[in-house]
């Protein structure tokens, strides 16, 4: 799965230690969202999508194998 | 931490320093000892060192997080992140997949040594004990989930 969390956190001018205080995860958390090596949770997919006021799939692309 | 989880960790570190400190004496009062009063001042010793160092290590910590609730809050973080708990979930997942092995190699050993009975028997109870745990949580989450 891709996302554009890199791309929106930036856009909203935010740093991944602010992002992840507010979704009160780790920053490391944040960073390895943004370099795909970690997929979240439903439930922190849905707490960063209602964060930027987006929908889970502008954020995270499900791509078919 | 909870008050009470204060005053059990409080309690265990005074029941730990107390075991020391009667495995201490005990060590010291029956230099002659036999059978299993050889063992147990020492196992006194052993587990009363544990049990203090645990507590008093949970009762400092507690100590120090009070004085900073912000770094209070950032342990808490790290603790619940959901990245770190299925880190911590893979590797000991891992851990008892190794495990399974390692047991099972050495009660083969064991019995190609033709070791006593009870040591054979007492590991394959041990080895049944994890697996059966297994398969009881297996069905307890599938019922659940």
């Amino acid at each position: 799965m891709n996302n554009r969390l890199e791309e929106i956190r930036k856009l909203h001018g935010i740093k991944q230690e602010e992002l992840a205080a507010v979704l009160e995860v780790s920053r490391q958390t944040i960073g390895s969202l943004e370099n795909g090596r970690y997929n979240p949770s439903i439930l922190l997919a849905f707490k960063i999508a209602r964060y930027f006021n987006m929908r889970i799939e502008d954020i995270f692309i499900y791509e078919e194998d | 931490m909870k008050k009470t989880e204060h005053a059990r960790y409080k309690l265990f570190s005074g029941v730990g320093f107390l075991m020391f400190v009667g495995g201490l004496i005990l060590v010291k009062s029956f230099p002659a000892a036999e059978d299993y009063m050889l063992v147990l001042p020492y196992l006194c010793i052993g587990i009363g060192t544990g049990v203090f160092g645990y507590n008093l290590g949970e009762l400092l910590k507690f100590a120090a997080v009070k004085k900073d609730p912000a770094a209070a809050k950032q342990i808490e973080i790290e603790t619940k992140d959901e990245r770190n708990v299925t880190i911590a979930l893979k590797a000991k997942s891992k851990a008892y997949d190794l495990m399974t092995m390692v047991f099972a190699a050495l009660l083969l050993a064991f019995a190609m040594m033709s070791a006593e009975l009870y040591i054979i028997l007492t590991f394959t109870a041990a080895y049944l004990f994890i697996v059966g745990t297994n398969a009881y949580y297996l069905i307890k989450y599938r019922k659940e989930m």
